[in-house]
């Protein structure tokens, strides 16, 4: 059984019924109790946690323990490691008291102890003050002395240095050996065994929500979660990411919907969540589901082996060309493919047609080093139709050309042809525009068409 | 307290780096890029464009030679990336070239929203991945200026807002705002804002030519419409 702290403070205790709870809070949202969910969230955090070590195990009672021996070094020292687990398991929307210990069971004992009685994250590193601090938690606080609690507190054996203190046949013969095992291990004077967690060979998890939510941006936190799950699957198996799939589940019965899909492909394989988390978040927002989501599905399309960079000694300016990559796969990601471009130019006469820009996730064509007439920094997107005045075309200002023609003559085979006598005009702005005389029409006489098509920066 | 001797208020930048007379430029600090025009990076604080902070570059009109005076600064930063946000017109990818930056070096973003495009200019600044921004911007709200300044402090990139003449009016964080208008030749540079003495008369610098008449041997001379234009325009008047 538990309770918020904020129905806590309105002075709701463990035991109460569900009638009293209502009496004191009338909206009080009451949930049965799901064994089957706590056990999915708890080999969630598992996986999760396997991101820190390879070697984690669970312990009774709702508990993780991980070995992290080999770990330290390379997390930089168990206070940033300890922070960092904690900020995991808060990903995962779940809270934990972490406590480190040279024995397992100890660690979890402390641990168990230290959360109920709302002590936070106990770190002893030696052994004889772990022993200390063991002596003085009370006899309950071990699971396995949990039956002989009546008989133990009538000899007046009240925390674990009493019991530590009791002559060990007699406590052999009178409980069972299970408790005798378990004080060892705590304080180290006997072998741990655990049983390592395995993990699946693919990684598919669902989380059920526990309300319906009509936007996709609220389900940005489970989303989250799944992916610190998928980090600590991926790292334990030495794999990298580079398409990952996440369902939102609609409602099923009489009005199924299909699932909404967001496919996520990346460009660099990743084992890190934290550009994951951004990709999915600017697609999360950009998305707008039909129906309520029940149920978010995270599944590891496509994997492959984890490659490591190498770290140079002295850094490049500017960063790495992953750091590049990624940059690109945000903006397109918020953006959309259409928006993020790079220059792909095509061998043709017409500039419209060799100015070709395409999406940075397509292969771009180089750029043939042909010297050519000069050409505008900036091209119209459609050439501007001019005015005449006084027989000169007229753009803000009379504009005279400045430069001897270029004709540009092409695209008769494919019904485009432009005939197009091309100048660069200066206006009394001492700006220079790209400007072009268009020769089919003026062979009857009437006025010359003139178009701007370009601004010279 | 004795008075301070007379050489410390002289020379105020022996003191600390980023101390100066508001009568003479400021130095130190900031990391410069040269402008490649004598005469411009003389008239700046540091000698040259600062990188990692913002620079308001207010245009009176849209092409007043901005790619040009900043064409020397993004060639010396190659093979470095060059961002463009919210171009006016499509850059004409022959036409960089010749201005001395590979066609390959430009990544064009463009957005919906002005809030989308912010958004993307202050993530290119983050990631720090591109060694210039150019980000053209009509009306942008004033913390969002200031975000991107911040944003632009944390990197290294030579970031570039281009703005109409018209927010000469609007306060800014950026050290540094110059409004261009374009003359003859060149381009008219104004001190809206530096560190350093108030300048009120515009400096002209030369701006490399357009190189107009490239294939003059190849082509025929100045040609005929003109001509034409202008005669009939003088029978008929």
């Amino acid at each position: 059984m538990a309770a918020s702290s904020s129905a806590c403070d309105a002075g709701v205790r463990y035991g109460m019924r569900r009638g009293g709870v209502l009496a004191l809070l009338p909206h009080a949202h009451m949930h049965e109790r799901a064994i089957e969910r706590e056990a999915q969230a708890l080999s969630g955090a598992a996986t999760a946690l396997l991101q820190y070590t390879p070697q984690a195990a669970f312990s009774d009672d709702a508990t993780i323990v991980l070995d992290i021996g080999a770990s330290l070094r390379l997390f930089g020292g168990i206070r940033a490691l300890c922070r960092r687990v904690r900020g995991t398991v808060r990903q995962l929307g779940l809270t934990a008291a972490v406590s480190c210990a040279p024995t397992a069971a100890g660690a979890a004992l402390l641990a168990r102890h230290c959360h109920l009685r709302g002590h936070h994250h106990p770190r002893t590193l030696s052994t004889p003050r772990l022993q200390r601090r063991l002596d003085r938690l009370p006899v309950s606080a071990l699971p396995a002395a949990l039956p002989y609690l009546d008989w133990l507190k009538g000899i007046g054996c009240r925390n674990l240095a009493d019991l530590r203190r009791l002559p060990r046949p007699g406590l052999q013969r009178r409980g069972d050996t299970r408790m005798l095992d378990a004080l060892d291990c705590a304080y180290g004077e006997a072998m741990e065994l655990h049983a390592w967690i395995e993990t699946p060979p693919s990684f598919r998890q669902r989380i059920e929500l526990t309300e319906r939510i009509e936007h996709a941006e609220a389900a940005q936190h489970t989303v989250q979660a799944l992916l610190a799950q998928l980090c600590g699957w991926l790292t334990a198996r030495q794999l990298a990411v580079t398409q990952v799939c996440v369902q939102l589940e609609h409602e099923r019965g009489r009005q199924a919907v299909a699932p909404t899909v967001i496919e996520l492909a990346l460009a660099e394989p990743t084992w890190q969540d934290a550009h994951l988390i951004r990709l999915l978040k600017e697609r999360l927002a950009q998305l707008e589901i039909s129906a309520p989501v029940i149920a978010v599905v995270l599944e590891a399309a496509r994997t492959e082996a984890m490659a490591p960079a190498s770290e140079s000694l002295f850094p490049e300016p500017g960063g790495t060309p992953e750091d590049y990559k990624r940059l690109l796969e945000l903006l397109v990601a918020r953006l959309g493919v259409e928006h993020v471009l790079q220059p792909s130019p095509l061998a043709d006469y017409r500039p419209e047609q060799a100015n070709r820009w395409v999406s940075v996730m397509e292969p771009a064509a180089p750029l043939d080093a042909r010297p050519l007439p000069p050409r505008p920094g900036w091209l119209l997107e459609k050439p501007v139709a001019l005015v005449m005045r006084q027989h000169r075309p007229y753009y803000g200002s009379r504009l005279h050309p400045v430069s001897p023609p270029e004709r540009i003559e092409a695209g008769w085979w494919n019904g485009l042809l432009v005939t197009r006598d091309y100048y660069i005009a200066a206006g009394a702005d001492h700006c220079h525009y790209w400007i072009y005389r268009e020769r089919i029409g003026d062979v009857d006489g009437v006025e010359p068409h003139w178009y701007l098509h370009g601004v010279f920066g | 307290m004795p008075p301070p001797s007379l050489d410390i208020i002289d020379s105020p930048q022996s003191i600390h780096s980023s101390l100066w007379r508001a009568s003479q430029l400021a130095r130190g600090g900031a990391r410069c890029l040269d402008t490649g025009f004598a005469a411009l990076s003389a008239e700046l604080p540091g000698h040259g464009w600062p990188t990692g902070a913002l620079i308001d570059l207010l245009l009176r009109q849209p092409g007043a030679g901005e790619l040009r005076l900043l064409g020397p600064a993004l060639k010396a930063l190659a093979p470095r990336r060059i961002a463009l946000v919210q171009t006016p017109h499509a850059p004409q990818a022959i036409g960089w070239r010749q201005l001395g930056v590979d066609a390959t070096r430009l990544l064009s973003v463009r957005a919906a929203t002005s809030a989308d495009a912010a958004w993307a200019a202050e993530q290119i600044l983050k990631s720090d991945s591109c060694a210039v921004l150019l980000f053209w911007q009509r009306n942008l709200r004033k913390e969002s200026v200031r975000r991107l300044h911040l944003a632009a402090q944390g990197g290294n990139t030579l970031f570039v807002m281009l703005r109409p003449l018209s927010c000469a009016q609007d306060a800014s964080p950026a050290p540094l705002r110059l409004s261009l208008t374009a003359a003859a030749g060149g381009v008219d540079i104004g001190f809206v804002k530096r560190r350093g003495p108030q300048r009120d008369t515009p400096l002209f610098v030369s701006l490399p030519s357009l190189n107009l008449l490239h294939h003059a041997s190849v082509d025929r001379r100045t040609p005929a419409p003109v001509a034409a234009g202008s005669v009939l325009s003088e029978l008929v008047g």
